[in-house]
């Protein structure tokens, strides 16, 4: 079954003028559904047009089931492969459209009916076969894409932005209905997105690139828990940053950092690879920030609060947005920061107020700082 | 680790024969074999005559110069004749061009941003003197202006020169002019600027390239046309007419210079375009609100409709086509079909020469014209395709009667000896000039069509050669048509190369010359109004087929 290896893949554009991908390594084993995930020109699409063959590395090779692929012309690379634009051929009929690979495959008469009604009846498109694809808005064609993408029984799926052209509602639906079609056939599936969220939603796995290079790859939990970059973490999910240095090294492993200009002092993590002086950055997701009135007694309480780390904010404005609600909070030295709660939280906080800011120290992460933390939390 | 990956899924014994054949073709091996042997022959006919006859004026330096220079009894005449021809050559290029332009302004703007019953009409009856050969039209324009007493010479060249020079002008104005977004001149005026002051400030600096990628091809135009002023010239020489007339003498020598001059010039024109149409740009800040206002008004806008309608019946349409009018003329039976040199019979084997000799280089050009679209649009070579791209327009930008005695010196008796002037040598010179006109419409295609629908046929597991059979080909058989009919039409009215290398066979255009010559009169009219309705045809059907006017 298939299972696809890249080693030390390199790709450049204008006689090397452009690095697309840089060396990259990475193994997607059979029915795996892996995400390709970053913001526009990270080397994302690349990386699967080398792997469906429409482009050449310029090092490195690729392996499908172990095989070097080198040379290979798509068209013997039996893969099924959607596009963001769909590409549908618009000078033939939704039927011609999904037998198209089949009859280059050779198939017999009868298998070809066969597997192309298969394909039309999974996206409820068969009613349609005589008709010519321009009757369907952006979901029937895309819908149309990937019956013909399957139709052929490729068993590794490609998509580039296959929902990158639906509007963000229909998309939502859509990408489910996309996981249960690809498990239900057992593909191998890649998928390139840019969207966050669509890849935590229905990814096995996800693998961030970012400037031509993998940062990370894991399961969407992991990736959302344990990121590795302040890229990562800011990438995915919403996520606070702020600048500090490091105060004290405790003896439990733990550290004290202290946010600068006169911000709080927070102990938390794991000291490992940290000195004494270092500029860090902190970073805690919006929904990990619980707030409390100042005065509230955590002593008499039902919290765990032995593992959090308190410190006071002042609240400068909150927002209703539907299911959540945002509260917007600085502190005294002029840092910002955003907490996120569900829609229906009750407490009315006055804006003015000073709020009393609990974090798990869990869910606290430190990362050396980089010279410009505004490029490293810019989307390129 | 380097096995063979193989398919089990592609069952190819079952596949069927077309296929199968296609597959077998799209071997990368292949490929490279036709983009040899499309490389190869647009070098051997494109290149190969105009370095040869460089390379020919470069060899025969001493027969040149004492034959040009230096002659016995008449010294440097020859030479004076051609510093002569050139200047007369460049001042009716470029007054026929700078009238053009002040033509083709508001006619552009009326053709691109009025809407107006008709509209489409016009706009065809624009670009029809670009389809009619020059010879017929320039027949027409001497019986026009003749009523009015203007016999030939310089003013009547220049007349004729704007007829067949004005749409080229206007069709590349309009080509900008469609491109440029309505909405820059709706911000403009909606910040305050008056008609004039937006179309100043605003529009004119975005038609900039085609003002000056039109012009320049106008100028080339009327800087190689022969046809026309043949007949419209009375006793002035333009360069063309004076390669004409050398050929026709046997001065080869005298001829190769003049064609090493002109083929200079011109290619120094057509670099210029390629660099001047990407640099500098027209910096307008001075703005006269007022008086820009004042000129905006409507009734003003009216009279320069109005003006420049009449400007254009009076000076382009009429003369064009006042030929028609005259087909009755009294003797025409007498002299075409009763006289004893059956002219009849000559004009209907030159009709049949100048179909048969079109048909062939369409055909010839579709089977190179195709893939060398392919090589300029898809091959990865870097500078090597900006390079083939630029030197494609070579055989547009030459004046003809150049061109064709370059080839008859590569291709003739004189150079390579495959060819006697005859029915081949025009053929050939044919193929050469028309090549351009049928690669670009296909380029043109070819970069607007989708290269996504190609990859997904691919991934689909369509070969290189099947993918072009069944999705590449049928998105930009348009542009072929387009480019076939273009080629056709340009075969079809060409006369200064023909005449170069024509030996015993005469195509219309030709014909048309003779007979003025030899004052047959009412056949000349008669064979230049079929030639007339014939190419108005021709276009009419071209427009039909492709709406982006190629």
């Amino acid at each position: 079954m298939p299972n696809i290896e890249l080693r030390n893949v390199t790709k450049t554009f204008d006689e090397g003028k452009v690095l697309a991908v840089d060396d990259i390594s990475l193994q997607i084993s059979d029915g795996d559904y892996v995400f390709l995930l970053g913001p526009s020109g990270c080397g994302k699409t690349t990386t699967l047009r080398i792997i469906a063959g429409l482009e050449e590395p310029t090092k490195g090779e690729v392996l499908i089931d172990g095989k070097n692929v080198k040379g290979i012309p798509p068209e013997d690379r039996d893969m099924g492969f959607i596009f963001q634009n769909f590409e549908i051929f618009q000078n033939m009929t939704v039927w011609e459209n999904v037998t198209f690979g089949l009859e280059m495959r050779g198939f017999e008469e009868s298998y070809i009916i066969k597997k192309a009604e298969e394909a039309l009846s999974i996206v409820d498109l068969l009613k349609y076969s005589e008709e010519f694809p321009s009757i369907f808005g952006n979901p029937g064609l895309q819908k149309l894409g990937i019956a013909r993408a399957i139709a052929t029984g490729a068993k590794i799926l490609i998509m580039d932005e296959p929902l990158g052209s639906l509007d963000p509602k229909v998309s939502k639906v859509f990408r489910h209905e996309l996981r249960n079609l690809i498990k239900d056939l057992g593909l191998t599936a890649i998928h390139v997105t840019h969207n966050q969220e669509e890849a935590l939603a229905i990814a096995d796995k996800i693998i961030v690139m970012r400037a031509g290079k993998i940062l990370q790859m894991g399961s969407p939990y992991n990736l959302y828990e344990k990121p590795e970059s302040i890229f990562t973490a800011n990438f995915l999910g919403e996520t606070n940053f702020l600048q500090g240095f490091i105060l004290k090294l405790l003896e439990d492993n733990k550290m004290v950092v202290w946010i600068r200009l006169g911000g709080p002092k927070i102990t938390c993590g794991n000291n490992d690879g940290f000195n004494l002086d270092d500029n860090v950055i902190i970073a805690f997701r919006y929904e990990d920030v619980y707030l409390f009135p100042r005065n509230y007694p955590f002593e008499k309480s039902q919290y765990d609060w032995k593992d959090m780390e308190f410190f006071e904010a002042k609240l400068e404005s909150s927002r209703f947005i539907g299911a959540t609600k945002r509260f917007y909070l600085k502190l005294d030295s002029g840092d910002s920061f955003v907490s996120i709660k569900p829609g229906y939280y009750e407490e009315n906080y006055s804006v003015g107020e000073y709020l009393k800011i609990a974090i798990h120290r869990k869910d606290i992460h430190i990362f050396n700082a980089p010279d410009d933390l505004e490029k490293e939390l810019s989307l390129m | 680790m380097k096995e063979e990956y193989e398919l089990e899924s592609k069952n190819e014994p079952n596949l069927p024969l077309t296929l199968k054949v296609d597959r077998f073709f799209s071997k990368p091996i292949y490929r490279k074999a036709l983009d040899t042997i499309t490389i190869l022959f647009f070098v051997l006919v494109i290149i190969g005559p105009i370095i040869n006859i460089f390379s020919t004026i470069f060899l025969n330096i001493p027969s040149i110069y004492h034959d040009v220079f230096n002659d016995e009894l008449i010294g440097n005449l020859k030479w004076l004749n051609i510093i002569n021809s050139l200047g007369i050559s460049f001042s009716i290029a470029a007054i026929a061009v700078g009238i053009d332009i002040l033509i083709a302004f508001p006619m552009a703007i009326i053709l691109t941003r009025y809407n107006f019953r008709g509209k489409k009409f016009l706009d065809a009856l624009v670009d029809l003197p670009m389809a009619v050969p020059t010879s017929a039209l320039g027949f027409s324009v001497l019986l026009f202006w003749n009523l009015f007493g203007i016999n030939p010479g310089m003013e009547l060249i220049i007349l004729g020169h704007i007829v067949f020079t004005f749409p080229y002008i206007v069709r590349n104005l309009k080509i900008v002019l469609e491109k440029a977004d309505v909405l820059y001149e709706d911000a403009a005026r909606t910040l305050g600027a008056s008609g004039i002051t937006v179309f100043r400030t605003i529009t004119l600096p975005l038609m900039k390239e085609g003002l000056i990628a039109g012009s320049i091809l106008a100028f080339t135009r009327s800087l190689g046309e022969t046809g026309a002023t043949l007949i419209l010239s009375g006793l002035v020489e333009t360069a063309p007419i004076l390669i004409v007339g050398f050929r026709r003498q046997l001065q080869l020598p005298s001829a190769s210079l003049l064609a090493g001059i002109l083929i200079s010039i011109s290619l120094c024109l057509l670099f210029s375009i390629k660099f001047l149409s990407r640099r500098g740009s027209f910096s307008i800040s001075k703005i006269y609100p007022k008086f820009e206002r004042l000129l905006s008004r409507k009734t003003l806008r009216h009279i320069r409709d109005l003006l420049i309608i009449i400007v254009l019946l009076f000076i382009i349409l009429i003369p064009s086509f006042y030929i028609i009018t005259q087909i009755a003329r009294g003797n025409l039976i007498s002299e075409l079909f009763l006289a004893k040199d059956y002219k009849w019979v000559y004009l209907y084997t030159s009709f049949m020469s100048s179909i048969q000799i079109g048909s062939l280089a369409v055909l010839i050009n579709l089977v190179f014209g195709i893939p060398f679209a392919f090589i300029i649009t898809k091959r990865k070579w870097g500078k090597f395709i900006t390079f083939l791209d630029t030197i494609l327009d070579i055989p547009i930008a030459i004046p003809s009667a150049a061109l064709g005695f370059a080839i008859f010196l590569f291709w003739g008796p004189a150079g390579i000896g495959l060819f006697q002037p005859g029915f081949f040598m025009i053929l050939f010179v044919h193929i050469t000039f028309t090549f351009p006109y049928m690669v670009r419409p296909i380029i043109g295609v070819l970069e607007s069509s989708d290269k996504g629908v190609e990859e997904a046929a691919r991934t689909l597991g369509a070969s290189n050669l099947t993918v072009f059979r069944k999705i590449t080909f049928p998105s930009i058989k348009q542009g072929i048509i387009a480019g076939g009919i273009m080629v056709f039409t340009r075969s079809l009215g060409e006369t200064g190369a023909t005449i170069v290398v024509m030996g015993n066979i005469r195509t219309i255009p030709v014909l048309i010359v003779d007979w003025v010559e030899a004052n047959y009169l009412a056949s000349a009219i008669f064979a230049s109004t079929i030639i007339i309705i014939f190419s108005a045809a021709l276009i009419f059907a071209l427009r039909t087929v492709s709406k982006r006017r190629v």
